[in-house]
């Protein structure tokens, strides 16, 4: 799979000694408590809320334009408390998702406009398709697919939901992704 | 548009947030980051300890004539939270309602108490909402709600967390002071 480049401007972005590159016109909040373990990207508009938890990814995360990552919450008799967010390695977040999943796995796609919410928990290898709404404290096992009308496709005998080898495919997307995606100076 | 806002003490609002208009924030509000709210056909009155998370857009559009007849203010009540990404343009909110991620209400609409919007649901046609009313699922199905549920505790931790990270805009308006000219 060949991806074609995009470039942004120079001064948008900035890279760190690790790879990562982070749009300036992110919200990044509470950002020592925010870890991207390299040749993450994080593009503009996205929000990183770090101050309510912490908030880790793998290596060649791809955080599109307006997601927005934000760690759940559970309500307990005495108060609430906010749980860190965990993200795999080579997982890829749609434009405008919002995911507020308890842990995310590695090779995992999140479409454009999900809705994953509170304290969900993602396998890795799973899809969840654009536009899909998962209610609070869902759980995708690995290679499911969940779809936007709301039902959760595969398993057993049922081996097309996800594209074979979908853990390469993951890993060459989003390395490519990452390679393209380049300064235009 | 002028921009009068008025924020109570106590109130909280980040300074990234975006209000446009004439804007009252009660005391006890939360304004998270990037959230909007534009007064856009007249005042905006936010109750006690409302919540508005980051990318939710409040717009009031009561343009209308009988809106104008009667005062064209969006009035909303008091313990209301408006998630991620909501778009809340409604003629008259309540108290104690919940507007789910991604979800929209139209001018059209009026929301009553304790009702919930759910994630990515829409609702577009003229409609009073009952009380205790929910909206869930993708065809926007309507049931009445069984658990009441409270986000006092929330505001609660919010409250202590938001002010170590966030630059605030301050209270403008002190109710004590306009005692005192009196």
């Amino acid at each position: 799979m060949e991806i074609l480049d995009t470039y942004y401007s120079r001064d948008e972005y900035v890279e760190t000694a690790s790879g990562n590159k982070v749009s300036r016109q992110t919200v990044l909040c509470g950002s020592q408590n925010i870890v991207l373990n390299g040749k993450v990207i994080v593009q503009s508009g996205a929000i990183i809320r770090g101050d309510l938890a912490n908030v880790r990814t793998g290596r060649y995360c791809i955080i599109s334009k307006g997601a927005v990552i934000r760690p759940p919450f559970k309500q307990f008799s005495k108060g609430v408390a906010f749980f860190p967010l965990h993200i795999g390695d080579h997982v890829f977040v749609g434009e405008g998702a919002i995911v507020s999943a308890a842990s995310v796995g590695s090779y995992v796609y999140i479409g454009k406009n999900a809705v994953i919410g509170r304290r969900c928990v993602l396998k890795d290898c799973c899809i969840i398709e654009d536009g899909a709404i998962l209610p609070p404290e869902t759980t995708v096992a690995s290679f499911m697919r969940y779809t936007a009308a709301g039902t959760i496709e595969g398993g057993q005998g049922n081996p097309d939901h996800v594209p074979p080898a979908m853990q390469d495919q993951m890993v060459d997307f989003t390395k490519s992704f990452y390679e393209h995606f380049r300064s235009n100076a | 548009m002028d921009n009068s806002v008025k924020i109570m003490p106590k109130a909280i609002v980040c300074e990234e947030s975006v209000l446009r208009g004439d804007i009252t924030i009660s005391p006890g509000c939360i304004i998270h980051t990037s959230a909007t709210i534009i007064a856009e056909c007249g005042p905006i009155i936010l109750g006690e300890n409302c919540i508005v998370e980051e990318y939710a857009t409040i717009i009031n559009k009561n343009a209308s004539e009988e809106a104008e007849a009667g005062g064209n203010a969006l009035i909303i009540g008091t313990n209301n939270v408006f998630e991620v990404g909501c778009h809340v343009q409604a003629k008259k909110i309540g108290e104690n309602n919940i507007f789910e991620c991604k979800s929209y209400v139209s001018p059209a609409v009026s929301v009553s108490s304790g009702c919930v919007i759910g994630a990515g649901c829409r609702l577009l046609a003229a409609q009073t909402l009952p009380e205790h009313t929910v909206i869930y699922s993708k065809n926007c199905l309507q049931r009445d709600a069984m658990e009441k549920q409270s986000q006092a505790l929330q505001i609660e931790s919010l409250r202590k967390i938001l002010p170590n990270y966030h630059h605030l805009k301050k209270a403008t308006f002190d109710a004590k002071k306009i005692r005192g000219q009196v």
